[in-house]
């Protein structure tokens, strides 16, 4: 017989550069007594229809008793071509399928793809434009970021941060559905700027949204981050170091959780960033409880952000203001010829594209997320990549999870936070 | 706008497998090396401490159909420096073969059998070459090649027909791979069998 | 063969005879009230299989939270094994992959069942008429209610699970039977034949009209190489 004791720690909040608060004191360490029992490796499978793998992924695990001997992820359930179409798409007519890719943070990705689209192009945005990118960007980190907390939650055991969530997240769905008339497939950007402007009082919704949403994240937070439970399941599950996170090609909160100060935002700052007052949170050990602690504390980085977007938001026009690019208001299209043709030609013919290559990338909610454009100097990609972040957080879980519990394999794929539709594209 | 330090530094190392070098949309510098000699460029450019392009951002393909080659396509960032650079490979259709980094990256195992799966390109000394993102059993080819008509080769009534008669139990370990040897670095023109199969495994 | 009588064996009650005294498949007063009753605890107590793939599924999640709460209309629980579920849901694009997990999770499930598409991948593909795509579950499995929406609103979906109430109601002892008959060599098999899965995703619409037109590549999209059979 063999003894193990096992200690469970309290909260490092403080060092982590939040709010101090009141920890609860050390649970007292408890003595497990293992019998030795000879054991023979089984394999199980989960997947690829399963509550716990927050998608159509399926994970062959090989387990010494509850240990995981080794873990292969099979992907590739909801392979939908996205590149493949988008060859057969124009520029324009790609945008609805971006938002269908990454459904937990759909204005994210409708951005980046714009923004790419222009860069290609050559394309300057509005100052308005620019700014109302930036509020859609941190909203949508916000929304992404609220679903990973609730479903995390519900994988550890507590269904009530579920609940508080998906009512906030309820909430962002008005404002997409104010802003654009769909929930989730917002579809929002156009190249050379938004869809429409902001409908009236929008802007009004959005800041009486961040006047109160930290207060349920203040809730949620103290039901999770001292919870000696939580705590328990998710520090010192599944760890990774800086270098080892760099080589796996971690990248957002999952690389920065590692103590890897690496945010596009900050790095290769796009509408300026640089300008916006705000901190990016790094963590210390690389486990699941820093990458809990980074989105949390992300959140607030982005109420901050939204503020200061909305405090700037200039007046002016939202598209540019090129015949070629933009489509014509509809009244100058019934009454000015030129107008009509313009309307006609940009969406019969679309938007040319030089013949170059141009890779963009943003800051997403999941990491760096970024587009491979190759033009061919007409109106259809020829070649349309998306620089999956999940895809690449998800290929180190077998790293991750080499000698932890099976039950702590389920934290390690939640705290990785991966999205099916992107990882499979 | 002239080319970066970056490529200066390249050509003096390795003079003769830097091919082209240019400069595409406004400020991302692109730099075309000789397929045969990759890794070590792309070694380089991780170790030199002049470079340091530790984070491996992307690798993926590009096809632009009419028998021109095909392009392997390295995103690079470096996160001490601040810069990124973007390294091709043209590969010709008759040789779609290319050594892999595996070896430098751990990201690219996944990334590199995803452009073997869509493109069907090979990576030489990849520990696991396999299909990832289609079937197993997938039979007509490589979808994202611009001769791949959208819809698929097979009629939707033969491929409704293949897709059920997939093995559901069907999966494999780690421990398949074993004996295989681990991912090194083989030297471009020594595989004989450089062309990869058209048709899946 | 015995498949219609196969839930006798499950219902005593509808193993007297089929109908009353009026003869075979006339209703009488106590199956009626035996229906109603039957149906009643049936269309109240449904549980649904959640088989979300993508972006629909997001929606179902939103309708099973508390703003939208399925709860009410008797799908407290929802049931992630196939064993214990009457609905399956099927919110999201299937590609061909995944079929057959489809396909499996549809005959776990025990008789009685029913199966609700949610969404335009889910019913007909969508906007992804491509290479990986099935275009349409009701290719595979059959499919009693199609909740047409890029995703559908949740309440949506629960119009869409009201329906499916509304048919459990209508349907008779009698008749269970022949609803429920299913051919157990259709097991891991597609619903329909090769010809019905052609004349169901043939390209329509907009997507007659994919091409590559820009640049020098000319790839025709609609050629379609015979069929290799092997
Ligand atoms: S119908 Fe629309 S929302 Fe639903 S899975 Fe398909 S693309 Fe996504």
């Amino acid at each position: 017989m063999t003894r193990r004791t096992v200690d469970i720690p309290v909260g490092r909040g403080a060092e982590m550069g939040m709010d101090a608060r009141p920890a609860m004191g050390p649970l007292a360490p408890v003595d497990v007594a293992e019998p030795d029992i000879g054991s023979e490796e089984m394999l199980i499978n989960i997947g690829p229809q399963h509550p716990a793998t927050h998608g159509v992924l399926r994970l062959i695990c090989e387990l010494d008793g509850e240990t995981v001997v080794s873990v292969t992820p099979h992907i590739g359930y909801l392979h939908s071509s996205f590149e493949k179409l988008g060859e057969y798409r124009t520029y324009n007519q790609i945008v609805p399928l971006t938002d269908r890719m990454d459904y937990l943070a759909p204005l994210i990705y409708n951005c980046a793809y714009a923004m790419a689209v222009e860069k290609l192009m050559g394309i300057e945005v509005t100052e308005r434009c620019k700014v109302v990118r930036v509020v859609c960007l941190e909203l949508d980190r916000i929304f992404s970021h609220l679903l990973w907390l609730g479903t995390t939650a519900i994988d550890v055991g507590a269904f009530t941060p579920f609940l508080y969530a998906f009512q906030e997240r309820e909430r962002i769905y008005q404002l997409h559905e104010e802003l654009t008339g769909a929930r989730i497939t917002t579809s929002a950007t156009r190249v050379g700027g938004m869809m429409s402007d902001l409908p009236p009082g929008w802007a009004e919704g959005v800041r009486e949204f961040i006047d109160t949403f930290p207060r349920t994240l203040n809730e949620i937070d103290a039901l999770l981050t001292t919870n000696a439970i939580h705590q328990g399941r998710t520090m010192n599950i599944g760890a990774i170091g800086p270098e080892d996170a760099v080589d796996c090609g971690f990248t957002g909160p999952n690389l920065r959780a590692s103590g890897v100060d690496y945010d596009v935002r900050k790095d290769r700052p796009y509408y300026d960033y640089e300008t916006y007052d705000f901190e990016v949170p790094v963590g210390e050990n690389g486990d699941c409880y820093d990458r809990y602690l980074v989105r949390m504390e992300e959140m607030r980085q982005s109420v901050a952000i939204l503020h200061q977007a909305l405090d700037r938001l200039p007046d002016g026009p939202i598209n540019v203001e090129d015949p070629r690019i933009s489509l014509p208001s509809k009244t100058d299209c019934m009454s000015d010829m030129e107008s009509m043709i313009h309307h006609f030609k940009l969406i019969m013919d679309g938007i040319d594209a030089p013949a170059e290559d141009c890779y963009f990338s943003v800051e997403g909610s999941k990491g760096e997320l970024g587009m491979y454009l190759v033009g061919d100097g007409g109106p259809k990609p020829v070649r349309w990549r998306i620089r999956p972040p999940s895809f690449v957080n998800l290929s180190a879980i077998a790293k991750l999870a080499e000698g932890h519990l099976v039950a702590d394999l389920i934290m390690i794929n939640a705290s990785l936070d991966i999205v099916l539709g992107e990882i499979d594209r | 706008m002239p080319a970066s330090a970056t490529v200066e530094a390249l050509r003096a190392a390795f003079p003769n497998a830097v091919v082209r070098d240019l400069v595409q949309s406004g400020d991302q510098q692109v730099v075309y090396i000789d397929p045969g000699s990759n890794a070590e460029v792309l070694d380089w450019l991780r170790t030199d401490p002049g470079e340091r392009f530790n984070l491996l951002v992307d690798v993926t393909a590009v096809d632009y159909g009419d028998g021109r080659p095909l392009e392997v396509v390295y995103q690079l960032w470096s996160i001490p420096h601040r810069k990124a650079l973007r390294v091709k490979c043209e590969l010709p259709l008759s040789r779609l073969a290319i050594t892999s980094v595996t070896a430098l990256w751990s990201a690219a195992d996944w990334l590199e059998r995803e452009v073997y799966d869509l493109f069907g390109i090979e990576f030489r000394g990849h520990p696991d070459l396999r299909r990832i993102l289609m079937p197993e059993n997938y039979a007509e080819g490589h979808p994202l090649r611009k001769d791949f008509p959208l819809r698929g080769r097979f009629s939707r009534a033969e491929q409704t027909r293949r897709a059920l008669s997939q093995d559901l139990e069907q999966y494999y370990m780690p421990e398949e791979l074993e004996g295989r040897g681990a991912p090194q670095i083989v030297p471009a023109d020594e595989s004989p069998n450089s062309a990869p199969e058209s048709q899946g495994r | 063969m015995g498949l219609s009588e196969k839930p006798a064996e499950r219902l005593p009650v509808a193993s007297s005879p089929p109908g009353g005294v009026l003869g075979a498949g006339t209703p009488t007063f106590l199956t009626t009230r035996l229906d109603f009753v039957v149906n009643w605890a049936r269309r109240n107590s449904l549980w649904p299989m959640p088989f979300g793939t993508a972006c629909c599924a997001i929606e179902m999640m939103a309708a099973a939270a508390s703003n939208f709460d399925l709860a009410r209309f008797g799908m407290e629980r929802m049931s992630f094994s196939p064993r214990q579920a009457d609905v399956l849901i099927c919110a999201g694009r299937v590609p061909y992959k995944l079929a057959p997990v489809l396909r499996r999770i549809w005959d776990q499930m025990p008789q009685p069942k029913w199966a609700v598409s949610m969404g335009a991948c889910a019913s007909s593909g969508g906007v992804f008429d491509v290479y990986s795509m099935v275009q349409g579950i009701d290719t595979i499995i059959p499919v009693d209610v199609y909740v047409p929406g890029c995703p559908p609103r949740p309440e949506g979906l629960i119009y869409g699970l009201m329906m499916i109430q509304e048919k459990i109601r209508q349907e008779r002892l009698s008749e269970h039977g022949a609803l429920r008959a299913e051919d157990p060599a259709a097991v891991a098999r597609a619903r329909a034949d090769a010809d019905e899965v052609l004349a169901l995703s043939g390209p329509f619409g907009n997507s007659t009209r994919q091409n590559r037109v820009s640049g020098p590549t000319g790839s025709d999209a609609s050629d379609r190489p015979d069929d290799r059979i092997p």
